[in-house]
């Protein structure tokens, strides 16, 4: 009964949401047919579908999305493997840990992108530049969430689990990873955003070189031979990737697990 | 107390210091002039230094940016009156429906291709993950990389994929540091310190590319402006003018004026301003040469049939319509 109105009310809110983006699409299209503005910096929505549906034809657009999907999950499985290694240190010893913490204060602050011109004298540019920045763009909040996820478990759940003969691994698998696990879901979230991010933005700063740019090359090349429905088209590009991965991955894990649990309300 | 002064520390931070009073002139003749990095510019250098246009009742208000395509966005969103940047991105921009035409050229400077790596001899020995930088897609330097491309290798775009966007500085850096690039097409000073480098050499310059010399940048202006501030619009010629002449009159005081700028000896900005093939000239060179080149190669949809579509009548004029056949400033156009 429950699961079957919870359903209802999901669906009515996607609707809702669907709704408004067609309607803000609208009025866009009938913004632009006013000509108030010059075509040149606010094209029609409907010539930045015509120029997407063209590009993504011409099969430049799907070789630049592949790219970009194939160097964050470069850039961001990294840093998972990472956080996932340092936060396992700061468990086992609070010195490191107090270090983690250090690190964490000084370094989070710092935009990906800022690091930038650093990571290209030491790697020069390329893909693997690109990398650095998606790794160190992601790391910080991928550690600051295991680390914080792992230090809430309460104490009698871990005395429980004891009680119950779990040792080691096993009280990592059944207790403290579960226990953890919204923290965890939250920091690959932020991780994947800020992993775009800076992918995105290391490309506009010295592009890459043509044959191996992904999305944020793309949106740059466009930028300056000023097709700026093409722009607009490798920008639809990203926030539906994002869209997909949030509703295909991110939400079905939660609903799997965090809510099943029953750790969150929504 | 002491948390209000935070309170409201904190906030100007987070407004980028917003609430500084702002001074600002409301005079009519404002003029905001978009310029570039490089010794290219230094007529516009000497112009801010020597106050020549406030010589002509000018208030000018100077902007730097990064590469012509920025130039061009400046100029489309308003930011700025009157710029400067090489033909390709104009043309671009003209293609796509800028309404802006030529109001003067703007210098001739060598360009060239640089190489750290002693292997490379022609374009033929690029391999795919030689990377060469140029300041940005569409620019002057990028289309002549085509162009040289189509000559000796068969296509335009036989290197766009090695190809990475870095303005001149960075990419002098990189070059230098041999980090991550083979090669650099650039401008002087860039150009000139690069080519001081052991084992550093030239791969092709912008002479055999082209045939002959052309306008490194012109200045644009967009036909609303011409049409309605005509007077502002000679006066920023003219000023142009008065700071070229002046820099080819006293090419020592300008080395010593301009060597700060550059963080050069006035020796070594004089040795720049005095290199074969520097000419600071507003005279009109090869403005109709790149749009064939760039049509065909798809980089526009057509090219300008005659140089009234992409020129001012002050341009036109220099230019001339020589009855019975092209004269040779004519020629020189394409």
């Amino acid at each position: 009964m429950v699961k079957e109105k919870e359903g209802i009310i999901h669906r009515k809110k996607t609707l809702n949401q669907v709704l408004f983006i067609l309607g803000a699409l609208i009025g866009w299209e009938l913004l632009a047919w006013t000509g108030w503005f010059p075509p040149l910096l606010f094209p029609k929505m409907s010539q930045v579908f015509i120029h997407l549906w063209t590009e993504l034809s011409g099969g430049e657009l799907l070789q630049r999305v592949v790219f970009s999907l194939y160097i964050i999950g470069w850039g961001l499985g990294l840093a998972v493997v990472t956080a996932a290694l340092v936060t396992t240190g700061a468990m086992l010893s609070p010195l490191f840990s107090d270090w983690v913490q250090a690190l964490m204060a000084v370094l989070h602050p710092l935009p990906g992108i800022a690091v930038l011109p650093i990571i290209i004298l030491w790697l020069g540019t390329g893909s693997r530049s690109i990398v650095a920045v998606i790794w160190f763009s992601s790391i910080w909040p991928l550690i600051a969430n295991l680390h914080t996820g792992l230090r809430s478990v309460p104490t009698t759940q871990i005395e429980v689990g004891r009680n119950l003969g779990l040792k080691g691994i096993a009280l990592v698998r059944s207790i403290l990873l579960p226990g953890a696990f919204p923290y965890i879901l939250t920091g690959l979230r932020v991780g994947w955003a800020r992993a775009w991010q800076a992918s995105v933005a290391a490309e506009m700063v010295f592009g890459a070189s043509g044959g191996e740019g992904g999305l944020g090359w793309f949106i740059y090349k466009k930028r300056f031979f000023m097709e700026i429905p093409s722009v607009f088209g490798g920008m639809i590009i990203i926030i539906l990737i994002g869209l997909l991965v949030e509703r295909l991955c991110f939400e079905a894990v939660e609903v799997r697990t965090v809510r099943r649990w029953g750790m969150t309300s929504e | 107390m002491r948390n209000a002064v935070l309170v409201l520390l904190c906030l100007w931070l987070v407004t980028g210091g917003a609430f500084i009073p702002q001074v600002q002139g409301a005079r009519a003749e404002e003029l905001k002039i978009a310029g570039q990095f490089g010794l290219v510019y230094a007529p516009l250098m000497v112009a801010k230094a020597r106050g020549i246009f406030e010589r002509y009742g000018l208030k000018p208000v100077w902007k730097e940016y990064g590469s012509g395509g920025a130039v061009r966005e400046a100029l489309i969103s308003g930011e700025v009156d009157v710029g400067f940047m090489g033909i390709p991105p104009f043309l671009i921009g003209w293609d796509k429906g800028c309404d802006w035409k030529i109001a003067c050229g703007f210098v001739i400077v060598p360009i060239g291709l640089v190489t750290n790596d002693p292997n490379i001899k022609s374009l033929k020995d690029f391999k795919p993950e030689d990377k060469i930088a140029v300041p940005s897609p569409g620019s002057i330097q990028h289309i002549l990389l085509a162009m040289a491309a189509e000559k000796e290798l068969g296509s335009p775009t036989a290197l766009d994929n090695n190809i990475v966007a870095m303005a001149h500085p960075d990419g002098a850096a990189a070059l230098i540091s041999k980090k991550g690039i083979k090669a650099h097409f650039t401008t002087p000073p860039y150009l000139f310190e690069e080519l001081s480098q052991p084992g550093f050499h030239l791969i092709i310059d912008e002479v055999t590319i082209f045939g002959h010399p052309f306008n490194f940048n012109v200045g644009v202006a967009s036909q609303r402006f011409y049409d309605r501030r005509p007077a502002v619009y000679s006066s920023f010629v003219n000023a142009i003018g008065e700071a070229m002449a002046w820099i080819n009159n006293n090419k020592e005081a300008a080395a010593k004026l301009l060597a700060p700028e550059f963080g050069l000896t006035p020796a070594k900005t004089l040795e720049y301003l005095n290199w074969e093939g520097m000419n600071y000239t507003t005279a009109p060179y090869g403005l109709m040469g790149f749009g064939e080149f760039m049509a065909q190669a798809g980089y526009i949809k057509r090219a300008p049939a005659s140089l009234e579509e992409i020129a001012f009548d002050n341009v036109l004029a220099i230019v001339g319509s020589r009855a019975g056949g092209p004269s040779e400033i004519e020629q020189i156009q394409y």
